[in-house]
């Protein structure tokens, strides 16, 4: 899910990283023709992906590699001159660090940043540390993303019990928050969640206490969002605790006056 | 969450701050400073499909005052054709505010009415006790003894009281709401909130009415039977009882007349309601049973971004108690220095500031070097100002009051003054430590009142003590201070002459009367000033110029303030009114023309800085042109008051010397 992204490392003193968003019309052979017209201009296509505009209209983004001296308006005006190509913009990254082709970045119909892991979990980590109610601040705010996500999923496609628990997993991967495995009945919404390598419980360092409630919430919001009811997800074990994977686990919200909370909680001594 | 308040309401025991789409920001019972029980509380609408927040962009708001009251109109506008009219007054002797709501909606609803609230009852989330009453239908929430509730017409049929900030969501009553159901769960402890739920069900153009009390009370029995009797009485007639209650308090005003306005367009109305509401305002920020006052209603009271503004300075509260005596309302200065006596300090000082009911407040000048001076000038000058205005045995019978206190005072001011400048201490803004300008004219006029106050007590030789030193510190002023420039500078700060215009410097004039525009050396000096702070302080917005405290202020972004442009304002009328006048040749007709026109023009554009529903805030942004900051500002309010009452003097010279010619 995440697009329009390109990191480099290294450095080639000869060469610059500059990237082509092209427009061309549909059909068949027609992407091929524009690749090998850019190899026959020596020009290193690292990374690139495709986005479908409409039925006729297609995108292609391309990071390339290409030597200094080229001279990037006569080139980008011959891949302008195609058959093929509606329309090619350009840019150049300077600094080959991180380049967008679209600005800003779009992950699930909203704007997205790129942080790094730590600064998350900086923040995470300081409301541990100083906010009363920590761990219920986080969940609240991961339920707001989970819900959003299962909103713009159901919108763009049919979100069924075949395919909720694989479009969250796929998400999870594309945007590097962890490996899930989702055991989740869509009848009785019980199960649980493994997530490998959360971004948080990595990072965090050892603690005592589960430090993932914002992926707990994040898995109820979704998961209320999807299944029409409210769902209560708990993790249970947690890396940064000493485990193996983190654990959470699903199961219907209690409900009515008496709730599970005011026995569990020891109000009542 | 620094959320800036629209209007404010209440009564002598109740403060409520509201934002522009009838959200309440706070509660402050029983003080006006302590405390404040509400985190969030407002109306929501599920339509059947989705949950509508009144507080939500989706919403366009109107909200005003009723005239001449603290009664809150607010009417909200929904793109779906749902409109909400709100009206709000909290009755006049119990601290209850009444909420009436008028739903309308072009389309059929079949959802729900909700109200939420996130109380912080005792200005805490921590062990608070929240329950629903379902054979009285209240909704309670209470911490130590005060005690928060909600009661209707009709009654709710269906509530949650929830944890609010907890990993078991579900229980939360903000996300309880979403599926249109509440789960009526009766009780819970901790940070917790509740919600009211009433069905909904509007044919189109059909409208719905629901009124919700929302009380204070120190025990459960009394909020029992205070929102029980309230809600036994017809609405109109509490409205009738509280907009009457207000009608009469504001009937006791100095009478306006402005005659000759009339070719500003609405001026003369606008003053009328910036003079009424500037009166109304300073009700609501006064403590009734202390007498003190806060700056502002609290709206940063984890320090956040200030040192927070609900406590009260003596320096603000001398210039509120004297504005409210010549509007009318004498009494308050009466409740004020008897709450200074009370609170001097061992050494003859005031402190930084205090909570309402006279305990020192959070404060950084506990020191000698870090206190401020001027706010001990300024109570003795209040105090002076006060007394002259007194006749007979309640002249009398005040200075036997505070005679000890100005004894002390004065004594305190001769200690730290012996060199004719003061010594070291933090300024009015308190930003800086230093020697300054402002501060010794404070202290000027406040040994110059002691010593007026001495005299009358039979005092001479204190008298003419304190009299000499206030001449020393005056000249020493002048000598140190005034510059080449025309202009004073802001004093001594980290031991080096701080040339920097400070707007304050006018105060060497007003309100202390430091120069003379008698004498026409400080007549020249005071133009002077006046014409710089134009030329360096202004700052442009709202199709004029507010004026900045000082060069390069970095405070809240520098912008210009309503108090320091009404402050030039009030000098330049006050000028206007003080320049010689002789009947037979008015040689200062046309200075006097110049300088009423312009001090409108300030006025005007002060009025141009208020929210939406006139009050009068401490900042006016210096890029959007909208009140910024604290909002009301007790000190903008006083200055209103005093520009308002020079420039209706002026007009009734001037439709005088009319008449007579």
């Amino acid at each position: 899910m995440v697009r329009d992204l390109c990191l480099f490392a290294g450095y080639n003193e000869d060469t610059q990283i500059v990237w082509f968003k092209i427009s061309y019309s549909k059909g068949r052979g027609v992407l091929p023709a524009i690749i090998n017209f850019l190899e026959e201009q020596d020009v290193l296509i690292m990374i690139g992906h495709l986005d479908n505009m409409n039925q006729e209209t297609g995108e292609y983004s391309i990071f390339t590699e290409i030597r200094k001296e080229v001279d990037l308006d006569e080139l980008s005006r011959k891949i302008g001159e195609l058959e093929v190509v509606q329309q090619v913009e350009y840019g150049i990254s300077e600094h080959r660090m991180i380049h967008l082709v679209d600005f800003p970045l779009n992950v699930i119909g909203v704007r997205a940043i790129i942080a790094r892991a730590p600064t998350l979990v900086d923040i995470i980590r300081t409301l541990n540390e100083s906010a009363p109610h920590a761990e219920g601040l986080l969940t609240l705010s991961g339920l707001r993303g989970g819900i959003h996500a299962a909103k713009y999923f159901r919108s763009i496609m049919p979100l069924d019990d075949k395919n909720f628990t694989s479009i969250l997993t796929e998400l999870y991967r594309a945007v590097g928050w962890g490996i899930l495995e989702i055991d989740c009945d869509p009848e009785t919404f019980e199960g649980k969640i493994i997530v490998r390598d959360s971004f948080i419980a990595d990072v965090y360092g050892e603690t005592d206490q589960p430090i993932c409630a914002y992926m707990s919430g994040y898995f109820a919001g979704y998961l209320t969002e999807y299944s029409g009811k409210n769902i209560r997800v708990r993790e249970v074990s947690c890396k940064a605790t000493g485990h193996e994977v983190c654990e959470h686990i699903i199961s219907p919200a209690p409900s009515g006056e008496k709730q599970e909370h005011v026995i569990t909680r020891g109000v009542s001594r | 969450m620094i959320k800036q308040p629209n209007v404010i309401l209440g009564n002598a025991e109740l403060l409520v701050t509201m934002g522009r789409k009838g959200e309440l920001f706070g509660f402050f019972y029983p003080r006006r400073d302590h405390a404040q029980h509400i985190d969030e509380s407002l109306a929501c609408i599920h339509t059947g499909e989705t949950l509508l927040w009144t507080n939500s962009n989706d919403w366009q708001s109107i909200q005003n005052y009723i005239e001449d009251t603290n009664i809150v109109s607010t009417k909200l506008y929904h793109d779906s054709g749902i409109r909400i009219s709100i009206l709000d007054l909290v009755h006049p002797d119990v601290p209850v505010l009444i909420r009436r709501f008028k739903i309308q909606s072009q389309k059929k609803i079949s959802g729900k009415f909700y109200y939420y609230s996130n109380f912080n009852v005792g200005e805490t989330s921590k062990k608070n006790s929240g329950y629903c009453d379902t054979n009285a239908r209240m909704i309670v929430q209470y911490w130590q003894d005060y005690y928060i509730g909600i009661h209707s017409m009709p009654e709710f049929s269906e509530w949650q009281i929830g944890k609010a900030m907890d990993t078991i969501w579900w229980t939360n009553s903000r996300y309880d709401m979403e599926d249109g159901k509440l789960q009526n769960n009766k009780e819970d402890i901790g940070n917790i909130n509740n919600a009211a739920g009433w069905e909904l069900e509007l044919e189109a153009d059909g409208t719905k009415e629901f009124v919700i009390f929302v009380g204070a009370a120190p025990s459960r029995n009394l909020l029992y039977k205070r929102m029980h009797e309230l809600a036994k009485l017809p609405l109109e007639q509490i409205f009738e009882k509280t907009r009457e209650h207000w009608v009469m308090w504001l009937s006791k005003k100095q009478v306006l007349k402005m005659s000759g306005l009339e070719g500003y367009n609405n001026l003369r109305q606008e003053l009328f309601n910036a003079y009424n509401r500037a009166l109304l305002t300073l009700y609501l920020m006064n403590d009734h049973e202390n007498g003190s006052f806060v700056a502002a209603p609290e709206f940063d009271s984890n320090f956040e971004k200030c040192g927070g503004y609900g406590f009260c300075w003596n320096r603000d509260s001398s210039e509120v108690v004297l504005a409210l005596k010549h509007s009318g309302y004498p009494e308050y200065c009466d409740r004020f220095f008897s709450w200074c006596i009370r609170t001097q300090l061992p050494d003859g000082s005031w402190f930084q500031r205090y909570w309402l009911d006279g305990n020192k407040a959070p404060s950084w000048g506990n020191f000698d070097y870090s206190t401020q001076i001027d706010e001990t000038g300024s109570t003795l000058y209040a105090m002076d100002v006060y007394y002259r205005t007194l006749e007979g045995l309640k002249k009398i019978e005040f200075l036997e009051e505070v005679w000890i206190s100005v004894l002390r005072a004065a004594e305190y001011l001769m200690k730290r003054t012996k060199t004719g400048l003061h010594e070291s201490c933090m300024d009015l803004w308190e930003t800086y430590y230093g020697i300054f300008t402002y501060t010794n004219a404070s202290v000027y006029a406040g040994l110059v009142g002691a010593s007026n106050l001495a005299e009358e007590n039979g005092e001479a030789g204190l008298a003419r003590r304190w009299k000499k030193r206030a001449e020393f510190i005056k000249q020493a002023t002048i000598d140190r201070f005034w510059l080449q420039e025309g202009y004073f500078a802001k004093g001594v700060v980290s031991e080096k002459l701080d040339k920097t215009l400070d707007a304050s410097v006018l105060a060497t004039y007003i309100p202390f009367g430091m120069l003379s525009p008698r004498k026409p050396v400080e007549r020249d000096m005071i133009f002077f000033l006046i014409e710089n702070i134009q030329k360096k302080l202004s700052s442009p917005v709202n199709r004029h110029y507010g004026i900045k405290r000082y060069e390069n202020d970095a405070y809240i972004n520098g912008n210009p303030w309503i108090v320091t442009t009404l402050w030039l304002s009030e000098v330049m009328f006050a000028l206007a009114l003080d320049l010689p006048y002789e009947e037979e040749k008015d040689l200062h007709e046309e200075t006097r023309k110049k300088l009423t026109e312009e001090g409108i023009r300030f006025l005007k554009w002060a009025l141009a800085g208020t929210t939406s529903a006139g009050l009068l805030p401490e900042q006016v942004d210096k890029s959007t042109g909208k009140p910024a900051w604290a909002i009301p500002l007790g000190w903008s309010c006083s200055l209103m008051l005093d520009n308002i009452l020079l420039l209706d003097k002026i007009c009734r010279r001037k439709a005088g010397s009319e008449t007579e010619g």
